[in-house]
């Protein structure tokens, strides 16, 4: 093999990560707290915190008395903007700084009772918890708690007071639909479980919450509903989720990347929405759901390839209707991948392929042209693609200009200038409006690989055209997401599900669950249910 | 094991399918009919007989050593050295069998698609691919095959129902014009690719339902002999029997042929395009074969690190080949002996009548 | 391994790209051959002619408006001892690709065709993958040449228009496979379509104030008959009807009959669909056969002035439109059988099929024997409909 295939000679990689681990170390902050216990002295304590939370100025520190015996010194520590202030104010200080004498007039609280009697009678708020973990405290300072200490005891109080300015729930913009819920996930965790929650109020959808990331302390949910999901794939789910060390998850998809099966794949194999209906119907056919933080798309796996030519409207619009589109939809998928290669190959190498007025139609077109078919096609695809991502990067109000310049200058006034041939600029169209039809994680990867196809195709004609779908074939066979094969259930066939892969069966014939996720509960509803006048329904 | 995964019966009868008909449908219709006229039908349905019985004749050898590939048991019948050399034997027909069909394959590509392009390059590609199906293992050949072997079928019959126009059934007639010889001469070569269907005695241990190998054989003969009846029969009734023989190619004749209102036409090209995925299925089963049985033969635990040597052996033995006249020749004459006599009837049978003899193997001993 | 094999593919991927490209043919490297015409030159050799599609000519939309006049075909001819060899000749004329995956016609000169027969023609075009099976093959009166200078006035190129006409299966027509069919075949003699170049109507206002010059412009004209491969005779128009009706061939068309009250005056009976059987008879010595035609037809027009629409007058219409088809077959095939004495009707292959063993040993003169055949017509013929009126109008009532 040639030599610059091989890796890098492993002593040099050793000694450059030697360096740099030891620059990290001297810039690293102290991080002996963490093991650390309160102590008994509110001082001390407060003084610990305040070093800790040392040049955080957003962390507010409220020194106040207790109402019924004045030597009982209280601290409240919060992160102003991240707790309710209002909350805060009504249900701790007031409470305990004035309306404590009110459940206990003319008493005074020894200070061995007080805690006792803060937890029992004095706070009002609904969620508290006691430790004395500094560790503990400062995560739930920093997650919009807030925490009170007192003197006198090694042991403070956690107050569930978090609300901070957030996003509205609204409608989904990535996956707009004409029926169906029009809510969607927003960046709160809670809120989000909370949408699941609300479509599936039953006891076995579980909701269990990790903190990943080492320094963003990051939420992540994991949902699925017990009975129904293969108990195997949950334990999977969780010994990927644990076994990433990393500083950040800033969005779902840091996550998709390293749990994914197969990372060189262009094809996504991890499903993500941003719809609570559509999470909660994976949820029911055996998905396990990845909530995250900070992000309003949820994930779910296993996922297959047919997932990404699904919509959540499927299911809502009546089933020939929805195999009629999903009909379109496949064929879309089929265009965006392959028409311009198809193109190439048909006018650069086999002009048998078309009917002789439309050759001499391409042709005469084509007569001013001063590219090859393959350039001309390559650089209308690029603009294309400049042009798409011009429209999602730019401020909306520019977004009317984009397309304009597009449709008008590229357009129009290439072929006006016999540029570009019109059916060049027909089969660009035509390959980006289909490339929208289906989910856009999908098409990404549809898109990259139509071009590796233009080359193919550039080179071999329809030879290379096929040897790449070949490939692409191949390469789909292999790939599985969470051990479920990606292209089932059409490959290797479980005959009962493909009532859901093109065809949508109707709702009353959908007996069972995927067969392949859903391994042990297969039954998913009663097999009668087809609706019928009365007098024709059969009797006993 | 060498193999680890498992395939479902369908996806069997789709891979032998496919280990039978992308060649077959190509040039046998034309071979056939020169020997039989227009009653190379006739002959189609006398080799699908003979196929039948290769296949009764392997899976029931096969099924008396469960578990175990041609090779394996071939050693324990005949003892070790004679069962090495019977595992050579194969092992060279699997690359020259292979070496033939890339041949074909690649031959044919020049001539109806890409005419100035060198026939290496295809040898390349198509083993390239072809490689990157059997290094991913069985289950993905047979995936692969099970994604795109129903188009290639599905295609075939729109082609054909939409010839029809051109059609006319009394290019059969008369029935019988041959004699019964010229019959059975014209079925030996469809019965030297239905035999092919040998190659199945490797793949029936990793069958995850191994005792419904002979309904699964069976029901892959019959659809091949379906479809080779049916394009020999669109063949002789587009073309007749005279202009049929004369072809090299008649089947891709055929397809050029179908015109429907002035647009639906020049479908060819379609055609080869969707067929190559046939041709890419059968040079991979033939390939997987010949990785598997050499590993087998060497003792090797893993089959993987041979893909490339074969491989290359593979594009070295397709090079050797010099023009098509040279591959037709082969093909309608050395052939059916070699294939055919050797390795698809008289070693199976030669194994089954020891095994009998020396009362080895589970089942029926 | 996985970083190894990606590498493997990107170095063939760049050799492939940068030597390759082998059969890439850009579209405006490509000269696209409508029509090709072969003739013999004077001294024996061939003459190629080819009709080359202008594509310049053939852009739709905003300028074509302005180019509508533009010439779209060119035609171009080189002479050989081969056609490939005239091919290569032409190519050093043409500076393009020469293209043949989309001829529609092959016109075969009528020197050619009666000196050198087709054989020497039809071999390439069915051994070359470019030109394909159902190219119309055609023969002219005249030089090929000529038919393919001709300018059509609907369609773009002549070629196309000729292609057309064969598609509307107005005369005999045989596409290059049908033709090898009846070549190699010892039951069937070859028959081509014959064609010519014809004055086919004006274009009225194309030359402001003076008259329309008259187009010249390609036509049918009738059947070639072939012994062997040499074309030996024509078969006219008319003929050429009853050769359809011997046939069997699609048949389209209106059949003339004298009304039955007024033999002067005619009536119009366009034909619907027919259906004919040829059954031969062999007694040992010489084959028989009885030809049964079945057609079914509307009548379109009555010059006479009786009522037809009833049941005893359209029987009598049957009767005569009968005869009239009956008589047009028996023309074609006194003269085919008469005069030229070759088989281009299939009457061989019918008797093979019934006859097998006997063929064995007719085959070999089968020719002589369809001379010296028997034939018997028989045809039974039906009106369906008579159009939207029953009697003839404009007729005062008596």
């Amino acid at each position: 093999m040639v030599r610059f295939l091989k890796p890098r000679k492993p002593g040099m990689v050793k000694q450059s990560n030697q360096q740099v681990s030891q620059s990290r170390e001297s810039s690293l902050p102290d991080t002996s707290w963490k093991e650390q216990v309160l102590s008994p002295d509110l001082d001390t304590n407060l003084a610990q915190i305040k070093a800790i939370l040392d040049r955080c100025s957003d962390v507010m520190y409220r020194e106040f008395i207790f109402a019924q015996n004045e030597q009982i010194r209280l601290a409240l520590i919060y992160t102003d903007g991240l707790t309710d202030k209002e909350q805060i104010s009504e249900q701790i200080t007031k409470a305990l700084a004035l309306e404590v004498a009110m459940a206990a007039p003319g008493q005074e609280i020894s200070k061995s009772r007080a805690l006792e009697f803060i937890k029992q009678r004095g706070l009002c708020v609904n969620e508290i918890k006691q430790t004395d973990k500094i560790r503990e405290i400062i995560q739930a300072i920093l997650s919009g708690d807030s925490v009170l200490l007192m003197d006198g005891y090694a042991t403070a109080i956690i107050n569930g007071t978090r609300g901070w300015a957030s996003r509205a729930i609204s409608e989904p913009e990535a996956e707009p639909t004409v029926r169906g819920a029009r809510d969607s996930f927003v960046e709160t965790l809670r809120t989000n479980t909370a949408l699941l929650r609300r479509r599936i109020s039953s006891p076995n959808l579980k909701i269990e919450v990790f903190k990943l990331g080492e320094v963003t302390n990051t939420e992540v949910a994991v949902a699925y509903i017990e009975g129904i999901v293969n108990e195997k794939l949950v334990a999977e789910v969780k010994s990927r989720l644990q076994r990433i060390k990393v500083d950040a998850i800033l969005e779902s998809g840091y996550i998709e990347e390293l749990i994914e099966d197969h990372p060189w794949s262009p094809f996504p194999t991890v499903n993500h929405t941003e719809k609570p209906d559509r999470a909660a119907a994976m949820l029911l056919e055996g998905r396990v759901a990845i909530l995250v933080d900070g992000t309003p798309f949820v994930l779910t796996v296993p996922n297959l390839f047919v997932e990404h030519l699904h919509a959540a409207e499927d299911y809502y619009e009546r089933f020939i209707f929805t195999t009629a589109v999903r009909v379109i939809r496949f064929f879309s998928a089929f265009i965006s991948l392959t028409l311009p290669a198809l193109y190439i190959a048909a006018v650069s190498f086999h002009p048998e392929l078309l009917p002789t007025t439309l050759l001499l139609s391409i042709a005469g077109q084509r007569e001013a042209v001063p590219f090859p078919v393959f350039m001309e096609v390559l650089v209308m695809e690029l603009t294309f693609e400049t042009l798409r991502e011009a429209g999602i990067r730019l401020p909306r109000p520019l977004g009317q200009a984009v397309s304009i310049v597009g449709a008008l200058v590229i357009g129009e006034a290439a072929v006006r200038a016999g540029l570009v041939a019109a059916a060049t600029v027909i089969v660009v169209a035509f390959t980006g409006i289909a490339s929208f039809t289906f989910a856009y994680s999908a098409s990404i990867a549809f898109r990259l690989l139509r071009f590796t196809l233009m080359f193919l195709s550039a080179a071999m004609g329809l030879f290379g055209l096929i040897t790449g779908v070949a490939l692409i074939g191949i390469h789909l066979c292999s790939l599985r997401s969470f051990g479920v094969p990606y292209l089932s259930p059409a490959v290797p066939m479980t005959g009962t599900d493909l009532k859901d892969v093109v065809f949508r069966a109707p709702l009353w014939a959908m007996f069972t669950r995927p067969r392949l996720i859903a391994r042990q509960n297969q039954e998913r509803q009663e097999q009668n249910l087809k609706p019928a006048p009365p007098e024709t329904r059969p009797r006993g | 094991m060498l193999e680890q995964g498992k395939i479902d019966s369908k996806q069997a009868i789709l891979l032998l399918i496919s280990l039978v008909l992308p060649t077959a449908i190509l040039t046998a219709p034309a071979i056939t009919v020169k020997q039989a006229a227009q009653d190379a039908w006739l002959s189609i349905i006398v080799a699908t007989m003979a196929g039948l019985l290769i296949a009764a004749l392997v899976t029931g050898l096969s099924l008396r050593f469960p578990g175990k590939t041609l090779l394996e048991y071939a050693e324990e019948i005949l003892g070790r050295l004679p069962g090495k050399m019977v595992g050579l034997l194969y092992i060279w027909w699997f690359l020259h069998g292979n070496a033939l069909i890339l041949d074909e394959y690649a031959s044919f590509l020049c001539s109806a698609l890409m005419p100035d392009t060198p026939v290496i390059v295809f040898f390349v590609f198509v083993t390239v691919v072809a490689a990157l199906a059997v290094y991913s293992g069985l289950e993905v050949l047979s995936r692969f095959n099970q994604l795109f072997l129903p188009l290639v079928l599905g295609l075939l019959l729109v082609v054909f129902l939409l010839a029809a126009k051109d059609m006319e059934v009394t290019r059969l007639l008369p029935v019988f014009d041959k004699d019964a010889a010229a019959i059975l001469k014209g079925a030996v070569i469809p019965a030297s690719w239905f035999g092919e269907i040998v190659i199945f005695a490797l793949l029936i241990p990793f069958l995850d339902r191994a005792e419904e190998a002979p309904r699964v054989a069976v029901t892959a003969i019959l659809i091949c002999g379906l479809y080779l009846l049916i394009c020999i029969l669109v063949v002789v009734m587009i073309f007749g029997p005279h202009v049929s023989a004369r072809w090299i190619f008649p089947t891709f004749n055929t397809i050029r042929v179908v015109s429907i209102a002035n647009f639906l036409e020049r479908l060819e090209s379609i055609a080869i395009a969707v067929w190559m995925f046939g041709g890419f299925a059968k040079i991979g089963i033939f390939y997987y074969a010949a990785a598997l049985s050499s590993a087998q033969w060497l003792g090797l635990k893993d089959y993987r690190p041979l893909v490339a040597p074969v491989g290359v052996v593979l594009v070295a033995l397709a090079a050797l080949c010099r023009n098509i006249v040279e591959l037709l020749n082969f093909l309608a004459t050395a052939w059916p002996p070699y294939a055919l006599g050797l390795f698809e009837a008289g070693i199976p049978l030669l194994l089954l009548v020891v095994a009998r003899a020396r009362g080895k193997g589970g089942r029926g001993a | 391994m996985k970083k190894r094999i990606a590498a493997l593919l990107l170095i063939t991927f760049v050799i492939i790209l940068a030597g390759g490209c082998w059969s890439r043919v850009e579209l405006t490297e490509l000269a696209i051959v409508l029509g090709a015409g072969v003739d013999l030159a004077e001294d024996g050799r061939i003459l190629l002619t080819l009709q080359i599609a202008r594509p310049g000519a053939f852009t739709a939309g905003s300028e074509g408006g302005g180019r509508g006049k533009e010439a779209a075909s060119w035609v171009i001819s080189a002479e050989g001892r081969t056609v490939p060899e005239a091919e290569r000749f032409l190519a050093m004329k043409i500076p393009r690709h020469i293209y043949w995956g989309h001829c529609i016609i092959l016109v075969l000169g009528e020197e050619l065709a009666r000196r050198e027969g087709t054989g020497i023609v039809t071999n390439f075009y069915q051994r070359e993958r470019e030109p394909r099976e159902n190219i119309y093959v055609l023969v002219a009166r005249g030089r090929a040449r000529d038919f393919l200078e001709t300018y059509s006035s609907l369609e773009r190129t002549s070629a196309q228009a000729a292609g057309f006409l064969e598609r509307m299966k107005t005369g005999y027509t045989v596409q290059l496979r049908e033709l090898a069919e009846m070549l190699v075949s010892r039951g069937i003699q070859p028959a081509v379509t014959a064609v010519e170049v014809t004055e086919a109507g004006t274009m009225p206002g194309q030359v402001p104030g003076g008259p329309p010059p008259p187009q010249k412009e390609v036509g049918v004209a009738g059947t070639a008959v072939f012994k062997q491969d040499k074309l030996i005779g024509w078969l006219d128009p008319w003929e050429t009807r009853g050769f359809l009706w011997l046939k069997g061939e699609i048949m389209k068309g209106v059949i003339i009959v004298p009304g039955p009250e007024q033999p002067e005056k005619l009536v119009s009976i366009r034909i619907r669909r027919g259906k004919t059987k040829i059954i031969p008879e062999y007694n040992g010595e010489y084959p028989r056969f009885l030809v049964k035609i079945q057609v079914e037809g509307d009548m379109v027009e009555q010059q006479t002035r009786e009522n037809l629409a009833t049941p005893e007058k359209i029987k009598l219409l049957e009767e005569e439109m009968a005869s009239e088809i009956k008589a047009r077959a028996e023309a074609a095939l006194d003269k085919v059988q008469g005069e030229y004495g070759v088989d281009i009707f299939g009457f061989g292959e019918a008797f093979h099929r019934k006859y097998k063993k006997e063929w064995r040993k007719l085959k070999y003169h089968w020719d002589e024997e369809f001379s010296r055949a028997e034939v018997e017509i028989a045809v039974d013929a039906q009106i369906r409909e008579i159009g939207l009126l029953t009697r003839r109008a404009g007729i005062p009532e008596e």
